[in-house]
């Protein structure tokens, strides 16, 4: 049998799509087949009616059914027509032949307002009672159901069937997304040759043929090298072939036939697998030699066939079912994690490989920003910025995902050994948060059933005969640049973690900005409640003075000299509690006004600061020490001229020695300190008291004097909690080094921004 | 509120805006061992200084509210606050021509530098040391009574 296809545009392998395989008008010899009016009138029949059933085709056309059958069959056809035909079949017919009793497996459906009555003889001693099947069919489906894994289920499957049926190859043929074919699970005789593992070409099972296997569950051919049988006449009515859809006889494909042929397969039996009303796959079912299978024994294999179709989505969930737990259980840790970190970039790179066991990649990238950090093996740090912005354009639904980068990405073909698979999430594209993970180039192999690029005859009067391979030889293809590939597991823990982390990072701009207004009112209230408070506390209290002396202006005489000296003392506490008062007040009002940096030489300012100190003590000789000239920085000139005023004088009052000294300079930073941001560190020292350990803590504390009020000259005690001020402001540090007797250095430095 | 100051003099009467009784009270002692008698009129707020300048309310009567020679205001007053009232005085062209001295509490650059920018005349921090404060308030008076010369009411009064 040959099947030509005249096509002078094109011939490629999806020519097989478009031959009409439902409607051949030929049927298996294995069974006859006649075509009924809905009232039972014969319009067509196969041509071997007078082989199997002694009728010449002549005697039945035009007839009523009851010609052939008794009365109480016509019946059962009958009532088969009014309720669902599938739950009745086979019908058990028999056919009176030379005095014999035929009997037969009786198969009725509808199609097209035609009634389809096929009949394929019974064997002998084929029963077919609901016990026996329940009896053959129960520990099959127990082990199908217990199966722990999809693939475990398939291998069960193959042996039960291959049981049941006595098939030499029974196998497991799933599709995938491209619909090409891999046997994933096969039973066969120990001569044969394995095709476990083998793919096949989507071209294989055409389009139309798949829309059969959808449609019924379980197709026959006993005997491909069988002679087709025609129907009589041509057409049962009007000019249309009969529809065999869904008839089990229907002839077979020339072209599958072949293929069969070519296979060295003689009997071949295929179940549909089918889920959410898709071809899943099919359990094929090949035999070297013809091979029967009865109706009933039929019926089993379909319904294995549906009780596997149902497990499949059971099954495909529980697939990986710890590695999704283990992934469930990462993504938390994560999220806890990440939930406590300051920041994005922070959190995730703490985690480190964490980070790669997530989705079992081998590399990751954060980017945040311009920043980028890298964890495990990935591309040259140099190839990312590009890959990231390439990525901001290609992805969809903040999710990008490929197992060979370099097919799409060409520029990715220079590390697609680390970097063949990419699994990428945008958190945030206005501020380029993006995660990469990458999987290294694995050399696959794919072996194929014979070489898929399927050949094209041309016939030798020019015809373009497609067909069927005849080589059936493992083929192996290498696949390069393709990483493994990333699993729907792997790529909805990311997807989740995209909104978890979303939420969290929400929820700390929310949660900071909060403490960011707080922080501003809470400061903005300390400031105006200083500054009231300084305000108002000095009004009283210049009443309190003012009276003191109004009092003794005015009663002097009475009062007597005891009396005064207790009102002056009075004036002398308001005096001080005045200066206290300035001294909150200044400090309040240093937290709150503007810094103005200007280029300031230092060296001026010093020499300015020890001018107004020794003018106003010139009865002390001290030296003051400048070991180099100090540089012009950028700074609030007047803060820096009260730092300065601050520590000399207080080198200067805190100093018993006769000969006194202070030293100001500074000395280089080391630049790998973190804590000081600039280049300088300034210090005032002096050989005086010094500042017992005990003491250091607090000295900075305002209001906090370690000496009573009238020794060393007194004072209000702000002065070095408005040096801590002013350096803060200066955004730099300041620190004491210093022992009892032994001197003290105050060293601070005033932030790299204040270089010129 | 007005003060009893001497009962007849061709000096320009001084207004003082404060307050405080206390701080007012040492003012007042301090004005009045000046060797020149100056009438002495007090509001203790804006509103009330307001009124007394532009002779409205309780000081319609003319009367009872000369105008000043010397206005020494208090920034920080219950109500309408000196800030204002300086800037109600400075922004008027009939009173604008009179000095006015902050003398207040507040060190305040900030206060500073406003009241200049509105056209006061000095700003004084009240000191807290009353010799101090003596010595202030008689150099003030010196100054503004004596040593300078203040645009003529009459004068001006004509000019407008």
């Amino acid at each position: 049998m040959r099947q030509s296809v005249n096509s002078t545009l094109s011939v490629d392998l999806t020519n097989c799509d478009r031959e009409p395989i439902h409607i051949p008008g030929l049927i298996q010899p294995h069974g006859v087949l006649l075509v009924l009016r809905p009232d039972l009138n014969i319009v067509q029949v196969s041509h071997n009616v007078s082989a199997l059933i002694g009728r010449q085709p002549q005697e039945l056309l035009g007839q009523p059914l009851a010609v052939l059958l008794p009365p109480e069959q016509i019946d059962m056809v009958q009532q088969c027509l009014i309720g669902d035909f599938e739950c009745v079949n086979p019908l058990d017919i028999s056919v009176e032949f030379k005095d014999q009793l035929l009997r037969f497996d009786g198969i009725v459906h509808c199609c097209n307002d035609l009634v389809i009555l096929e009949l394929e003889p019974r064997q002998i001693n084929s029963k077919n009672d609901f016990f026996q099947f329940h009896q053959r069919v129960k520990g099959t489906i127990t082990k199908i159901q217990k199966a722990p894994t999809l693939l475990e289920m398939c291998k069960v499957v193959v042996k039960e069937v291959q049981k049941i049926t006595g098939f030499d190859r029974v196998m497991v043929y799933r599709f995938d997304a491209e619909g090409a074919g891999v046997v994933i699970a096969e039973d066969h005789v120990e001569t044969m040759v394995p095709y476990l593992g083998l793919r096949y070409p989507a071209t294989d099972i055409p389009k139309q043929a798949k829309q059969l296997y959808t449609l019924n569950w379980l197709r026959l051919i006993p005997d491909s090298t069988y002679e087709p049988v025609a129907l009589v006449p041509e057409n049962a009515i009007d000019d249309r072939p009969t529809d065999l859809s869904l008839s089990v006889l229907r002839s077979v494909s020339p072209l599958h036939l072949e293929y069969l042929k070519n296979m060295g397969v003689q009997a071949s039996m295929s179940i549909s697998l089918i889920q959410d009303q898709k071809l899943w796959g099919l359990i094929a079912c090949h035999h070297s030699e013809p091979r029967y299978v009865p109706y009933t024994v039929r019926t089993i294999c379909e319904f294995v066939g549906q009780v596997m179709s149902v497990e499949l989505a059971t099954k495909e969930s529980h697939e990986d079912l710890d590695y999704k737990m283990a992934l469930k259980s990462l993504q938390g840790k994560f999220v806890e994690s990440l939930s406590h970190s300051q920041s994005f970039l922070e959190g995730l790179v703490q985690l480190n490989s964490s980070l790669l066991d997530l989705v079992g990649a081998t590399g990751a990238v954060v980017c945040a920003g311009e920043q980028v950090i890298c964890i495990g093996q990935t591309p040259p740090e140099s190839e990312l910025p590009a890959l990231r912005d390439w990525i901001k354009t290609n992805i969809q639904h903040n999710l990008f995902e490929s197992q060979a980068l370099s097919t799409i990405y060409p520029p990715a073909e220079a590390f697609k050994d680390i970097a063949s698979g990419l699994l990428a999430l945008e958190i945030s594209k206005v501020n380029q948060n993006y995660i990469l993970w990458f999987r290294p180039e694995v050399f696959q192999t794919v072996s194929w059933g014979g070489n898929p690029n399927k050949p094209v005859e041309i016939t030798a009067d020019g015809e373009a005969r497609l067909s069927p391979r005849k080589s059936f030889e493992r083929w192996q293809e290498t696949v390069e640049g393709c990483s493994v590939p990333w699993k729907l597991c792997e790529i909805e823990i990311v997807t989740e973690l995209r909104s978890l982390i979303v939420g969290i990072i929400l929820s700390q701009a929310d949660e900071m900005a909060k403490i960011n207004l707080e922080l501003e009112r809470s400061n903005t209230e300390l400031d105006a409640f200083a500054y009231v408070a300084s305000h108002d506390l000095k009004e009283p209290l210049r009443g309190i003075h003012n009276y003191s002396n109004f009092l003794m202006e005015d009663y002097g005489d009475v009062l007597h000299e005891d009396g005064v000296a207790k009102l002056q003392t009075l004036v002398r506490l308001t005096q001080r509690m005045e200066d206290l008062i300035n001294s909150l007040l200044h400090y309040s009002r240093l937290g709150r006004t503007e810094i103005s940096r200007q280029p300031t030489n230092l060296n001026d300012i010093v020499r300015q600061v020890i001018d107004t100190l020794t003018i106003s003590q010139p009865h002390q000789p001290i030296e003051f020490r400048l070991p180099r000239p100090l540089p012009i920085i950028r700074c609030d000139r007047t803060q820096v001229n009260e730092l300065f005023t601050n520590l000399i004088s207080n080198a200067i009052k805190y100093n018993d020695h006769a000969e006194k000294w202070v030293e100001v300079g500074f000395i280089e930073a080391d630049p790998k300190n973190q804590d000081t941001s600039s280049p300088e560190i300034f210090y005032v020292r002096d050989n005086g008291i010094g500042i017992p350990e005990k003491h250091l803590g607090r000295i900075f504390q305002i209001f906090k004097r370690l000496h009573a009020q009238d020794e060393y000259g007194g004072g209000t005690g702000a002065g070095l909690t408005i040096v801590q001020k002013i350096v803060e402001r200066h955004e730099g540090k300041v620190w004491v080094e210093s022992s009892s007797g032994g001197g003290s250095t105050f060293y601070f430095t005033l932030a790299a921004e204040a270089q010129l | 509120m007005m003060e009893a100051s001497s009962v007849f003099s061709t000096q320009s009467p001084l207004l003082i805006v404060e307050d405080s009784n206390e701080d007012f009270e040492a003012l007042r002692r301090y004005i009045q061992q000046y060797h020149l008698p100056i009438p002495l009129y007090r509001c203790t707020k804006g509103d009330q200084a307001l009124a007394f300048l532009y002779r409205t309310g309780q000081y319609a009567d003319a009367a009872l509210a000369p105008r000043p020679g010397l206005i020494l205001l208090d920034l920080n007053l219950p109500g309408t606050d000196g800030r204002e009232v300086l800037r109600r005085i400075k922004q008027d062209d009939h009173l604008k021509t009179i000095p006015v001295i902050i003398l207040t509490t507040s060190n305040n650059p900030k206060d500073i530098k406003a009241c200049y920018q509105h056209g006061v005349n000095s700003y004084v921090i009240k000191p807290m040391d009353f010799k101090v404060l003596k010595h202030s308030i008689q150099t003030l008076l010196s100054y503004w009574f004596e040593i300078t010369m203040l645009p003529s009411e009459s004068l001006e009064d004509n000019l407008l």
